[in-house]
């Protein structure tokens, strides 16, 4: 895209999306979009220490849990808003990124990949196993408060559809600010050579660290907007091994380590599960799925990059190279 | 404590952990030759027992009688996966492979769900339900058969790797490529025997369960985990290390099912993993990965 064309597309494309709502009314449709939404922000956060930081995480459904089930639980048991309980998920995420960081960013390879798979099976397990507190299996129901906006219901889908828009862009503000800034590139230093980057300064342990904690806000952010949105939580729900990998494979398919790759990636991943949901669903469970695997094979395969690697010839070459302004 | 009963649960525990013995050690051949991750591993698992259902329930060829036919039947099904996907990603980063084996994991449970639906299947045998009784000790004997085959197995590929020809160049492979690729061996070629060897071990493992487990599509998410667990408490790459890892696991499972809760069994095999990773990431057999 030439620098002209990219004033243009840009705000029409801004325009378009926050004109949705006017113009489809139907909840099923919101939903997708939603759905869209929520996984383009994880996949901004995930982004941040699966591309940047080259950690292939796959435990994030942890942080995902961490903040759907502590604000879910604070309406439960206390009445809380989410307002206040999803700030304090946010904060147990990011503890919990530390515990999982800590001894896990000293593996690499499939062994760092391999842990955050069992950290995720053991949130889940514990979530099953405790259900005086958590109602196991069963999943909680967010109590009905009417439509009140301090307790994140609403009588429309719209509403949720403007929240989730709302995030992501704050989301997405946030990743390119750092993308520019000194964490960014040595980030980038430790995608390249750990070793290297250890070598000049950088203490890499703390870079990765720093992200994995953002990356866990971020994700847990999205769980608590994900519950209210929904109204139900369960622990196969949103601590699954399979939304973790979810998580990741928008960025793969997308474009790792991109800006633009995880909203592309969401756009496709979301829409092509939910419609084949749609139109074959009915007809073969597993179809949309399938489709879903043969996607993450063939770009694996044959666009490494991602799917945003295909509009690379559009795309002015001046932002890729960062070392100008350094 | 009863000591039948903690006698039982050890037993039962060591059978299963024979079958986790066999669905790991094709992980860790795998690895150890290649230095990847089969991350569907436990999918091909699924596939051998629908394999076996299908020849049990179509052509009413049992289990047992039918090993060595689904034995081939998942060699050539290595054969392609290998030649039609793993081999692009050759020479490519960890990550490549991670995700390529996940993306074919989704694809083939997802394959079985549209063509089977998601019903649990079993196969009916008179065998099903025979037992021996030792004491007060009860032995069922698919159980039984299932450890002994995978022992069986475990042995056979020893033999192979150690005192074949072939054997010897999947080691060297394993070793070094490019020193191997120098004595004039082909790598790609040591690389497609040996998944395909891989997947028939997944395979195998499979229809011994047949007669004892379920089969359903997901069935194979159940083995991935732990497989993953087994190879790397036994140490990567090292095949009496994923033997005695499974015997561990199917006792540890066993054991806290029984004593301390089902729905924590799972648990304690995370813990032991994590532990492992960090204490000793080599596992217990270390240094043969090196």
């Amino acid at each position: 895209m030439n620098p002209r064309a990219a004033k243009f597309v840009l705000p029409a494309l801004i325009v378009a999306v926050l004109a949705v709502p006017l113009f489809v009314t139907v909840p099923y449709y919101l939903h997708i979009m939603i759905m869209v939404f929520l996984f383009a922000t994880m996949g901004l956060g995930w982004n941040l220490i699966g591309g940047y930081g080259a950690q292939l995480s796959l435990g994030h459904s942890v942080f995902f849990a961490i903040g759907a089930y502590t604000a879910v639980l604070f309406v439960v048991y206390k009445r809380l808003t989410p307002l206040v309980g999803g700030v304090v998920g946010m904060a147990l995420a990011v503890v919990a990124a530390v515990i999982i960081g800590l001894p896990c960013f000293r593996l690499r390879g499939p062994y760092f990949s391999l842990a955050t798979i069992a950290a995720g099976e053991i949130t889940r397990t514990l979530l099953l196993h405790f259900k005086d507190f958590t109602a196991g299996a069963n999943g909680v129901p967010i109590p009905f408060h009417g439509d009140n906006p301090l307790f994140l219901q609403f009588g429309s889908k719209a509403a949720y559809y403007y929240l989730a828009l709302l995030l992501l862009g704050t989301v997405f503000m946030i990743v390119r600010t750092i993308e520019h800034a000194k964490i960014g590139r040595y980030l980038a230093a430790v995608r390249e050579d750990q070793d290297a980057a250890e070598s000049l300064g950088v203490k890499t342990a703390w870079v990765k660290m720093a992200a994995f904690m953002l990356s866990a806000a971020i994700v847990a952010a999205c769980g608590v907007l994900y519950a209210f949105t929904v109204g139900y939580i369960d622990p196969d729900g949103v601590a699954s091994v399979n939304l973790s990998i979810e998580i990741a494979v928008v960025v793969i398919v997308g474009g790792i380590g991109t800006l633009w790759g995880p909203i592309l990636g969401a756009a496709v991943i979301v829409l092509l599960t939910e419609l084949t949901n749609m139109y074959l669903g009915a007809l073969r469970g597993g179809a949309s799925l399938v489709l879903y695997g043969i996607l993450l094979i063939v770009v694996i395969i044959l666009k490494p990059m991602g799917l945003i690697s295909l509009f690379d010839r559009f795309w002015p070459k001046k932002q890729v190279a960062h070392g100008t302004t350094a | 404590m009863n000591l039948t009963i903690f006698l039982q649960t050890t037993i039962n525990g060591l059978m299963v952990g024979g079958v986790y013995a066999l669905v790991a050690v094709g992980l860790t051949l795998i690895f150890g030759v290649m230095k990847i991750v089969n991350f569907a591993q436990g999918e091909f698992v699924m596939l051998g027992m629908y394999v076996s259902w299908m020849l049990a329930t179509f052509v009413h060829i049992a289990p047992y009688p039918g090993l060595v036919l689904v034995g081939i039947v998942m060699f050539g099904i290595g054969y392609l996966v290998f030649k039609l996907l793993i081999i692009h990603v050759i020479g490519k980063p960890d990550e490549s492979f991670i995700l390529l084996t996940l993306g074919l994991s989704i694809v083939l449970q997802n394959l079985i769900l549209m063509i089977f639906g998601a019903e649990y299947l079993s196969v009916s045998t008179p065998i099903k339900d025979a037992a021996f009784h030792l004491g007060g000790l009860t032995l069922s004997v698919p159980r039984v058969i299932a450890f002994l085959v995978a022992l069986l197995m475990v042995v056979a590929l020893t033999i192979l790797l150690n005192k074949t020809d072939l054997g010897r160049a999947m080691r060297a492979t394993a070793e070094s490529r490019e020193v191997a690729t120098l004595l004039g061996i082909n790598p790609i070629k040591c690389f497609t025997i040996a998944f395909a060897i891989g997947i028939v071990l997944a395979g195998t493992a499979g229809v011994l369960l047949t007669p004892m487990f379920y089969v359903f599509p997901g069935v194979g998410t159940l083995f991935n985990l732990t497989a993953f667990v087994v190879v790397v408490l036994g140490g990567m790459g090292s095949v009496p290390g994923a033997l005695l890892g499974g015997l561990i696991i199917g006792i540890v499972e066993a054991l806290s099912s029984t004593y301390i809760s089902l729905d924590l069994a799972q648990l304690f095999t995370f813990l032991i993993f994590l532990a492992v990773l960090f204490i000793r990431p080599s596992g217990l057999f270390g240094g043969a990965t090196k």
